[in-house]
């Protein structure tokens, strides 16, 4: 440890200075500030969406989300701990963090689809949908999903040729995709009544207040995410700092967010896990700079220091 | 809510620069963090050093 | 004669056994007497940059006092009333008040080294003070019950579900990420920010650098 010569501050010559007083007018100012500020900009509240929304908007997009559901393909299908063990999930080098939290939160993305149904469907072709895919093998649970979404394909976009019906439901060829077709425009028909949210609920009794399914589901289609770049919301578009609209956002989540944008983390799979841990470093250092050589003498080279402490300085040299 | 309160559903104004991209209400407050630093570093502070009951040997 | 931090005050000494007096002496001690609340500072405390440290504190009591309000209305209010939306945008930019003051805080305590003279636990509880803030604003934009809180939690389950944190902490459940934020990270903020005056009060302001004492 090196010697700190620092002198012990209650041994200095001192002068009047009213602490209460600074603080008061401290209070007055942080008032004013955030009355005035709020009063003249507000805040924004910009309305949750809700499944109705989206099925109105791009009722392809429900149904080809529904489909993916039960064919397994989704994200949170694929997404592995918490939710699930189809997949590693992310990593730091050799340590498999994500799946060290374990299965706490167990969702099954088929389930996504069929429990609502199951619970407030009375259309008899929808229950009949239900019973033929209970009695089916997963395998050709698997064979008819995958069937119809690729049936159902994607519309041409960023130089890539449209694949299936490009995107559009109605336009599907006729083939043996079981029955997913009237499964998923079941879903739809439920989300347009407004019923899909609470059929979804994580909660497990009569009280809201665990939105985990239907905001998974919402991840899993395009509505979401769509909605969030058009406000420059996205991970890829610094969107942690930002905020709907013109409001200030999070301008102090700059270096986190900074990392999202450059390789190597841009192209990485374990992104997330990797720029958690660099930025845990970041801060431990910041946290140790009092012990770290150099790093805790940059303010003594640095004459911003004297700026401070310019009276102090010229009375000593005086 | 006054009438100048933010309008929700228009994305608000942003800045690129190369890899950078920042709102412009953003890059005002960190603009003003910066300005009240500087400030706070070079605008003189009211000592009252004339004023009597002056300086102690110890702090008490 | 000024006592130095540690001395005991003479009912510990006479009964240095009983809980209450080590307890009250132990108190005594963290400060030394009349460095609570002193009427005086050193002569080098001259600069505006020392009034961040309290502008910080003010804006907190201005965030916690709005937020007694929206949690007197309950979590939907604030889009239902007009004074409820005010005093959400009262919140708002008491936060962004809070962050601004605390980061230029940071920058003059780290151009002064502020943390000489054993001043290094002041400054890590200073660390780890803007490390809970950000996850206090966090839980908070996820209590929105707006569009922000489906996105944020959207993409927030990511980053927490990837180091295997998401299957304890889920972004996803309002009812959780609520009490997280009303109750146990200000719980936290809160006795960090004393911890931390108590040191700046304990230690007093640190000396310029390369001060000397005359004699």
């Amino acid at each position: 440890m090196s010697r700190d010569n620092t002198p012990d501050s209650h041994d200095f010559p001192t002068r009047r200075y009213d602490l209460v007083k600074e603080f008061v007018i401290a209070l007055v100012v942080a008032l004013v500030l955030s009355f005035g500020l709020a009063a003249i900009f507000s805040s924004p509240d910009e309305k949750a969406i809700t499944m109705s929304g989206w099925a109105k908007a791009d009722p392809d997009n429900l149904v080809t989300t529904a489909a993916s559901e039960l064919a397994g393909t989704t994200t949170s299908a694929t997404y592995g701990a918490p939710y699930n063990t189809n997949a590693e999930g992310q990593k730091l080098g050799p340590i498999p963090m994500q799946k060290l939290g374990g299965v706490r939160i167990p969702i099954d993305s088929a389930d996504l689809v069929l429990g609502p149904l199951s619970n407030s469907s009375a259309d008899p072709a929808v229950s009949a949908a239900e019973a033929t895919w209970k009695a089916a093998t997963p395998d050709q649970r698997t064979k008819w999903a995958t069937a119809y979404t690729d049936a159902i394909g994607t519309a041409a976009a960023d130089g890539a040729p449209a694949t299936g019906a490009g995107g559009e439901v109605a336009k599907v060829k006729a083939g043996d995709y079981g029955p997913v077709p009237v499964l998923s425009a079941g879903l739809l028909a439920l989300a347009t009544t407004g019923g899909l949210e609470g059929a979804l609920t994580s909660s497990g009794n009569f009280y809201g207040g665990d939105q985990t399914k239907s905001l998974l589901l919402l991840s899993d289609g395009a509505y979401l995410e769509d909605l969030a770049r058009a406000q420059n919301l996205g991970g890829d578009q610094w969107g942690m700092m930002n905020e709907v609209g013109n409001a200030p956002g999070q301008p102090w989540m700059w270096l986190y967010t900074f990392w999202y944008q450059v390789k190597p983390f841009s192209t990485s799979d374990n992104a997330d896990a990797q720029v958690w841990a660099l930025m845990m470093l970041l801060t431990l250092v910041l946290m140790l700079v009092p012990f770290i050589p150099g790093l805790r003498s940059i303010p003594r080279w640095t004459p911003i220091h004297r700026l401070v402490w310019r009276n102090y300085y010229r009375t000593k040299r005086a | 809510m006054s009438a100048l309160s933010i309008v929700a559903g228009a994305p608000g104004k942003y800045i690129a620069w190369g890899v950078i991209q920042i709102s412009v209400v953003n890059l005002a407050i960190i603009g003003v963090m910066v300005l009240l630093f500087i400030l706070a570093l070079v605008v003189p502070f009211p000592t009252h050093d004339d004023e009597s009951g002056g300086q102690e040997g110890r702090g008490r | 004669m000024t006592a130095r931090a540690g001395e005991l005050s003479p009912d510990v000494t006479a009964d240095p056994k009983n809980w209450t007096n080590r307890l009250r002496g132990w108190f005594e001690g963290l400060v030394p007497p009349g460095q609570a609340l002193p009427a005086r500072q050193p002569v080098y405390v001259a600069s505006w940059i020392y009034v961040f440290g309290v502008l910080t504190l003010a804006s907190l009591v201005v965030v916690v006092a709005s937020g007694c309000v929206l949690a007197l209305g309950g979590v939907a209010w604030w889009h239902v009333s007009a004074v409820g939306h005010y005093f959400n945008s009262v919140h708002l930019w008491s936060v962004e008040m809070f962050f601004g003051f605390m980061v230029v805080h940071l920058w003059g305590k780290f151009w002064m080294a502020a943390w000489r003279g054993k001043r290094a636990l002041t400054w890590i509880t200073g660390i780890v003070l803007f490390g809970i803030s950000i996850g206090t604003s966090f839980t908070g934009f996820l209590s929105q019950s707006n569009f922000s809180s489906q996105w944020i939690g959207a993409e927030g389950k990511d980053g927490i579900n990837s180091i295997g944190a998401g299957a304890f902490f889920n972004v996803l459940n309002p009812g959780q990420m609520l009490l997280w934020h009303v109750v146990l990270l200000p719980l936290g903020v809160g006795l960090l920010t004393l911890i931390h005056i108590i040191l700046v009060r304990r230690r007093g302001v640190v000396p310029p650098i390369d001060a000397e004492l005359e004699g």
